[in-house]
């Protein structure tokens, strides 16, 4: 199958600051690709690039084979109707109530009656664990714990039933009965309407549980690529000590 | 490379300069090329209008009232040195109207609205809210820059009529009570001072500061970098640069107007 998402020999630095050398990778429809990596290498803007939000300096970053860089304004919009992103400190916006987050991708792209749009919210809000607050919709996000404002940042991205979901470590933070229920979440997203995950997460046990395929990024590339039980298997240290958080002294 | 240096920082700065009013200039365009097409976002424009707006009223009455004051007294004083003092109203009039109201509001109310503009986008930028914007497939330039650039440009022009008002009154005020030249006839001689030209050259100025100042807080707002110092940061320039902005173009509006009135 032709992917759904493709970066081929993507180069991108910040000033002198190199993320991307050389990269490519693949996401195939339906399926769910977990990025894994050290801190500040680049997943999150591995993520960004996928949408746009950020410039690529050489490369193609192709949704459905057509190239994101060349986009105008009309076409990276549908780009963005269709792959959502959750990022990673939640990027609720603070002036809006939940219900007016939650619906904001509704009001941008479709003509959802007022009943619908709530309707549609408490069905996203259900789905990452704020149901049981009836009052939810009508708060404001500061008034919210940093967990609560995770979630309903995932429930914001996932309202306008986008076809990729691009999550940015969508458990960190969260209690264990939440990070289970958001790596349901995903596996039902997928399993019930097909939808492709790209899942940038530091917590090995969701991504051995969720992920069809792992990748790992390490020295700008993403040179292992390969499912759960591959990763896990595979020889290079580096993989093996990322993995198993190993840490040496002499290191640093 | 100690004779070099002063030259290559007045190069840079130079180029930093030129670099910020392209920036600047790009932003413009895209706000009113967006801007213009629908929806308009009349309720966020209106949203912006009432926030910037109406909260700047208690600082703007303040503001018109005393400089009023201060400046009817100031040519008082003057006057009285020639035996003129009837001459008071006439002399206020001009200065206030076509150079004080408009340029002390900006420097005040603007510099108020812009580092608020600031602050808040750039918040936003740090906390990825403005990218979270356009990852829903909506346009920050549309969303955030357009209402906020007309509610300035339609707000500063507004505060300063009502600026007028009352440095109007607060002149007729210490006319009347300091230098004994009755307030109706402060008020007479003001009026018949001032012709059309020269509220249209203070509303001209004002129109061309609220532009300034919103298009400069939302400039400086999306270009915050990272971290919750750079909002503090970029505030503090948007400050330096609307009172730059505005200096400047008032004494380029003053040149312009000055041989038409
Ligand atoms: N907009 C930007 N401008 C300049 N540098 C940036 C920008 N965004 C990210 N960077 C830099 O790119 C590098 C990678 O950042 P990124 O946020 O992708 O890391 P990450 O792998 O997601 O890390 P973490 O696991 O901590 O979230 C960092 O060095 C960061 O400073
Ligand atoms: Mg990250």
């Amino acid at each position: 199958m032709a992917p759904i998402i493709e970066l081929r020999n993507v180069y991108k630095r910040f000033g002198d600051n190199i993320i991307y050398e050389d990269m490519s990778f693949g996401v195939e429809p339906g399926e769910t690709f977990t990025i894994i990596g050290g801190s500040g290498m680049g997943k999150s803007v591995c993520l960004k690039l996928m949408i746009g939000l950020l410039p690529y300096d050489a490369g193609h970053v192709l949704y459905r084979g057509k190239e994101v860089g060349d986009m105008d304004a009309e076409n990276l919009r549908e780009l963005r109707r269709n792959v959502a992103m959750v990022f990673q400190g939640g990027a609720l916006f603070d002036s809006m109530s939940v219900f007016d987050n939650v619906t904001y991708a509704l009001r941008e792209h479709t003509k959802m009656s007022d009943q619908e749009m709530l309707e549609r919210a408490r069905e996203c809000l259900d789905m990452v664990g704020l149901g049981y607050d009836k009052e939810i919709l009508y708060r404001m996000p500061a008034s919210l714990s940093g967990g609560m404002r995770k979630r309903a940042a995932l429930a914001r991205s996932i309202a306008i039933k986008p076809e990729v979901i691009l999550y940015d470590e969508p458990t960190t933070g969260l209690d264990p009965a939440n990070i289970e229920r958001i790596g349901h979440m995903i596996r039902k997203l997928q399993k019930e309407l097909g939808v492709t995950s790209i899942v940038v997460t530091h917590d090995m046990p969701i991504a051995w549980k969720c992920s069809n395929r792992v990748a790992m990024l390490w020295q700008r590339k993403f040179p292992y690529i390969g499912t759960p039980d591959e990763i896990q298997a595979n020889p290079a240290p580096e993989v093996h000590e990322f993995i198993n958080g190993i840490y040496h002294e002499d290191q640093d | 490379m100690s004779v070099r240096r002063p030259f290559e920082y007045i190069g840079e700065a130079i180029r930093a300069g030129f670099d910020w009013a392209g920036g600047i200039s790009l932003l413009l365009g895209r706000a009113l090329l967006r801007g213009v097409q629908r929806p308009w976002g009349i309720y966020d424009v209106f949203n912006q209008i009432v926030a910037l707006g109406i909260r700047s009223l208690p600082l703007s009455t303040l503001m018109g009232v005393f400089v009023g004051m201060a400046l009817t007294w100031q040519f008082g004083e003057a006057l009285m040195g020639f035996g003129a003092k009837n001459a008071v109203g006439s002399a206020a009039a001009l200065a206030l109207v076509r150079e004080l109201v408009p340029t002390l509001m900006a420097l005040t109310i603007g510099a108020k609205i812009a580092t608020g503009v600031t602050a808040e986008l750039g918040s936003m930028k740090v906390s990825e809210q403005i990218d979270a914007i356009a990852s829903l497939g909506a346009d920050p330039v549309k969303k955030l820059v357009w209402p906020r650039l007309v509610a300035s440009t339609v707000t500063l022009p507004l505060l300063n009529i009502y600026g007028n008002v009352l440095a109007l009154i607060g002149g007729a005020f210490i006319a009347d009570i300091v230098f004994d030249v009755p307030a109706e006839y402060f008020y007479e001689t003001y009026i018949d001072e001032l012709y059309p030209m020269d509220y249209i050259s203070g509303l001209v100025k004002s129109f061309t500061f609220g532009l300034l100042v919103g298009l400069i807080g939302c400039y400086q707002g999306f270009q915050t970098k990272f971290g919750t110092e750079a909002v503090g940061i970029s505030t503090t320039n948007t400050v330096v640069a609307t009172s730059v902005a505005i200096i400047v173009f008032d004494f380029v509006l003053t040149t312009i107007f000055l041989p038409v009135g």
